[in-house]
């Protein structure tokens, strides 16, 4: 009877726990199943769903900051350089002779381009952060003038022309030109560039300038990408030329030759259209020099040898005399020198055929390539005295700027700027990632691809099927914290899963990146920060009307008419915000000739408007086109209700993401 | 037909010309020279014509723009073409990235110096000699047909066949106008003109719709009498609905129909109309119109009519081939004369003119219409 009297309430409870159990399991797969719009999903973690807080990612949270160098400009009597702190919004002003700094002025909205007038008493400030340039008095090192410009002005240029004094200045998130006036500070043009104008070069009589664009864009997915040269008439903020460079990414610098009429370009020959199983042949990325004549013809040369590759070149400068060119290579800690007689030389004897195909050539750098200079990490920028005596080099994760006599081409030492950040664990993984060492013969680093954490605008052969002509578009790295699992295939759970012996394997052909320095790059890219999109003005600031009519219809549960839109096709379903992703495998009706699936992960859309080309082969090059061109039955949320107008709300508010 | 080719040729063909000023037919003696009688109307003494044979790529040319660098751009039925400094004829297809071989509008961004091409198929941007095209599936471009564009501020307005778009350049975002957001009562737009402040739409059937950018308010302008064939109220309105065209110069906005001719007086307020059986105007069909300060230049489908609203040039092809200029002015008799060359082809497509000559598109080649010299005498042509 006792025992009758335990066994009956603990059979009930453990039915009752059975079917409550039972119960919840399946309601809680009906609530899933319900709200991704998944019938055949399997238990998932509800945080899928429930995201937490964007403010609770690293990337969020506050962080160090660090004295690294950027843009620098040198006084015209060559004693003092000036250096732009763009993550302190400092500038600096430092003795060359003692090489110290003598003092350090704010700047507000990331300095990041300097140029100096002739007489050296103002200071041109582009402000990458906040879209501004500031006109700093150097007597007093301060700001007197500010004017707003595209997003992220990324260089500067001084010059005078019939017109008057001008500034040329690269928007890199706007992807246009902007040309000032200096008296008054007022912005006379903008004009389109390609995409990412990085760095600016005037001609000493301010007859042209040109800018490199960092990014390569293609037609078609499987087409042969290529970068500009964009050629402007400072004078009156005409664009004149656009000069083609194919295969060239990543051009970050840009420099004219005074007396040759040469303008050279840093870039990375990018062969993405290879399948990456060719890296030990170095055929995927290769590091190379555009050489632009005043009639737009472009040579593109190897700055790279045999087996020794010098990644990620950025700055360039020219001496005076036009006899040298110096070129930072920022994943090889090298400053390469160049011997412009000799290559002047070269290209003088050589006919078209052997010019074209120069850049495969790697044994050719031999000869044009007097001298590798070693540099701390990460060089990036770099300055000349007016006399061409000293190079100045940013080596940026050290906070240093080494100094070079050009005679000797040895270092006379090093201007101080910070102590480096060895105790922040997000600066060594900014180490890691922006150095080559850790893939096959230094071919390329994380930055290679992934120019500022973000994307570079290219599609990849991954070797997966159909190798030759299955390609996956590369994505942004930036807000990418708690956006796991990653890849197009979801198959990554973690950073250090994706980053780790596979992809060395497949990728880097190198033994995997030892595990300390894999948990700091996991580290610095869990801190990148979503790309802004919008113009600093815009931040913070309502939606527009037309933004706000396309939030609406992002958000949307039914048609204009009242049909209910079935909740798998709404686009904050998959997209779900705060995150803009459900982290789940979704199909949108992409599946390509060679694609092995149907689904594919749903990539997060903070910072959207700049991650193009879109889909996971990076088949749409706009973001008009996902739905325009490559919509199929509605798969991709049901957009055949929506007008024109619409379309173009949804872009408008997507963009503002 | 190119008729000038060398400068003995030329200086024969000026004399000529200037023979040619002498009346024939009617009207006084008094030649018909540039402003010689305080006439604000340029008159043009001969024309240089091209064809396919002059390096043309098509004889159809829809559009011409001479850019604020003095280059000539023809917008033909076969490319974009572009008259070099040696006179000769450089063409740029869609291997070259135009969207479509037709290009029916040129607008020239006079800040950047890139020009902007209306096409049927897309918007096309030409930047530093690299063409850039802009689809309604790429961009926020309403619709692919793309009769007219232009350039005001910091926005290229394209008049398409699903309303005009806007295109802020600084933004690079798109707005559409139609009649679900404007004073539009259809979407087919034919072209946009740069108004003092505000900008101009010709709708196809709707008139002319204003829009003034600061306050985001429309206004249109309708046919007071709502009817194409007959004018119950001339001079209190549009002549009819049917815009073919606008153009916006010195306070006075032109409306092209292919039922006559309007002019609105924006500082008046006041209406103007014009058909051929009741005024000077060569034709009704008037496929653009071009204006140059207070003068409209028509283009029509007998020939050019040149207006300021009061006197009036107009410049056909006779049965014979022959150019005929038919000159009036208030108060006097007509002055009809035969001219030594004519324009290519009477069915004028597009004009573009300025103090000192004249580019006049047709369907079968293109006309460079040399005006008479301050003495009277032709003016040299000059293409730089």
């Amino acid at each position: 009877m006792k025992l009758k009297r335990v066994l009956l309430p603990a059979s009930l409870l453990a039915l009752v726990g059975t079917g409550a159990t039972f119960g919840g399991f399946t309601g809680l797969r009906a609530h899933e199943r319900l709200r991704s719009g998944l019938p055949k999903l399997a238990l998932v973690s509800c945080t899928h769903c429930h995201q937490r807080s964007l403010k609770t990612l690293p990337w969020a949270k506050p962080r160090r900051h660090h004295d690294a160098p950027d843009g620098m400009a040198v006084s015209p009597d060559g004693k003092t350089l000036f250096i732009a702190l763009n993550d302190r919004d400092e500038v600096v002003e430092a003795d060359v002779a003692s090489l110290s700094v003598k003092r350090r002025a704010k700047v507000p909205g990331g300095p990041f381009g300097l140029a100096l007038d002739t007489a050296g008493k103002r200071l041109f400030v582009a402000c990458r952060n906040q879209d501004t340039v500031s006109v700093i008095d150097t007597a007093g090192l301060k700001v007197v003038a500010s004017i707003s410009v595209g997003i992220r002005p990324t260089d500067i240029a001084y010059c005078q022309t019939p017109s008057g004094e001008r500034l040329v200045v690269p928007n890199s998130g706007s992807n246009d030109i902007s040309v000032l006036s200096v008296l008054p500070l007022l912005e006379l043009t903008r004009s389109a560039a390609g995409r990412e104008p990085y760095a600016v070069s005037v001609s000493t009589d301010g007859r042209r300038a040109h800018i490199a664009n960092r990014m390569a864009v293609h037609d078609q997915v499987l087409s042969q990408p290529a970068s500009e040269v964009t050629v402007l008439d400072p004078s009156t903020g005409h664009i004149v030329n656009r000069v083609e460079l194919p295969s060239a990414h990543m051009a970050e610098g840009v420099t004219e030759v005074p007396a040759r009429g040469w303008v050279l370009s840093s870039m990375i020959r990018v062969r993405n259209l290879v399948p990456i199983t060719q890296v030990k042949d170095g055929w995927v990325m290769s590091t190379g020099i555009a050489i632009t004549r005043e009639d737009g013809e472009a040579t593109q040369i190897p700055l790279d040898e045999a087996n020794a590759y010098f990644s990620d070149p950025s700055g360039i400068v020219a001496s005076p005399d036009g006899k040298r060119a110096y070129v930072a290579s920022g994943g090889a800690d090298v400053v390469t020198v160049l011997d412009l007689d000799r290559l002047g030389a070269w290209l003088a004897r050589s006919g078209e055929p052997e010019r074209s195909d120069a850049i495969e050539n790697m044994a050719l750098s031999y000869r044009y390539v007097s001298a590798r200079i070693p540099t701390g990490r990460n060089p990036q920028h770099l300055a000349l005295s007016p006399d061409g005596s000293r190079l100045f080099v940013s080596e940026r994760l050290d906070d240093r700027v080494l100094v070079v006599d050009t005679s000797s081409l040895k270092p006379v030492g090093r201007i101080v700027l910070g102590n480096g950040g060895l105790d922040d664990p997000v600066r060594l993984g900014e180490r890691v990632f922006t150095n080559s060492r850790y893939t096959f013969q230094g071919q390329f680093s994380c930055r290679s691809c992934h120019p500022d954490g973000h994307v570079d605008g290219l599609s990849y052969d991954f070797d997966g099927a159909g190798v030759g002509d299955n390609l996956l578009a590369n994505r942004s790295l930036c807000g990418v914290a708690g956006t796991e699992p990653f890849k197009w295939n979801g198959k990554n759970p973690t950073l250090q899963y994706q980053d780790g012996p596979r992809f060395a394997r497949v990728l880097m052909r190198t033994d995997q990146i030892p595990e300390p320095q894999l948990d700091q790059l996991a580290t610095f890219i869990t801190h990148l920060p979503p790309t802004r999109t919008l113009p600093w003005s815009r931040v913070g600031q309502p939606l527009t009307p037309s933004e706000e009519r396309g939030r609406k219809l992002f958000f949307a549960t039914q048609r204009t008419d009242g049909t209910p839109i079935p909740v798998g096709r709404q686009c904050q379903t998959c997209h779900r915000p705060p995150l803009f992703t459900d982290r789940l495998l979704t199909s949108v009706g992409t599946r390509g000739a060679q694609d092995t699936t149907d689904v594919f992960d749903t990539p997060h859309l903070i910072g959207v408007g700049a991650m193009a080309p879109y889909l996971h082969d990076g088949r749409a090059k706009t973001l008009e086109e996902i739905w325009t061109t490559y919509q199929r039955d509605d798969l991709h949320g049901v957009s055949s209700y929506w007008s024109k107008q619409q379309l173009n709300d949804l872009v408008e508010y997507l963009k503002t993401i | 037909m190119k008729t000038q080719n060398s400068p003995s040729k030329r200086a024969i063909a000026a004399a000529l010309s200037l023979l040619a000023l002498l009346p024939l037919t009617r009207g006084s003696a008094r030649p018909a020279t540039a402003g010689a009688e305080g006439s604000p109307i340029s008159t043009i003494v001969r024309f240089e014509n091209f064809g396919e044979k002059d390096g043309l790529p098509s004889h159809k040319v829809h559009s011409v723009l001479r850019a604020k660098d003095g280059r000539l751009w023809l917008g033909t039925n076969n490319g974009l073409c572009l008259r070099e400094a040696d006179g000769r004829f450089r063409t740029y297809g869609t291997k070259d990235g135009l969207s479509h071989p037709t290009v029916l509008g040129i607008a020239e961004d006079t800040r950047t110096g890139d020009l902007w091409l209306a096409t049927m198929q897309g918007l096309t941007r030409m930047s530093g000699g690299k063409l850039t095209a802009f689809t309604q599936t790429n961009s926020g471009l309403p619709n692919n047909v793309v009769y007219g564009v232009s350039v005001i501020g910091d926005t290229v307005w394209a008049a398409t066949a699903a309303g005009t778009g806007a295109l802020d350049l600084k933004n690079n975002s798109w707005k559409i106008y139609d009649q679900s957001n404007s004073a539009m009562n259809e979407p087919w737009c034919y072209s946009v003109a740069q108004g003092d402040g505000v900008v101009y739409l010709g709708v196809w059937a709707g008139g002319v719709v204003e829009f003034d950018p600061r306050t985001g308010l429309f206004k249109a302008y309708r046919d007071p009498d709502g009817d194409f064939q007959i004018q119950l109220t001339p001079d209190s309105g549009p002549v009819v609905d049917v815009t073919s065209g606008v153009a916006y110069d010195a306070g006075i906005l032109w409306q092209s129909t292919y039922f006559g001719l309007s002019r609105y007086d924006t500082s008046r307020a006041t209406w103007r109309t014009w058909v051929q059986d009741k005024s000077p105007l060569l034709s009704n069909f008037i496929n653009t119109v071009f204006a140059h300060g207070k003068v409209a230049w028509l283009a029509t489908d007998r020939g050019a009519s040149v207006t300021d609203g009061t006197n009036w040039v107009n410049y056909s092809v006779d049965e014979n081939g022959r150019g005929i200029v038919r000159t009036y002015r208030p108060g006097e008799e007509t002055q009809v004369r035969t001219m030594t060359t004519a324009l290519a082809d009477g069915f004028v497509t597009a004009i573009w003119a300025d103090d000192h000559e004249a580019w006049i598109a047709t369907s079968n080649g293109l006309s460079h219409g040399i005006f008479a010299g301050p003495s009277g005498s032709p003016a040299v042509a000059s293409n730089p």
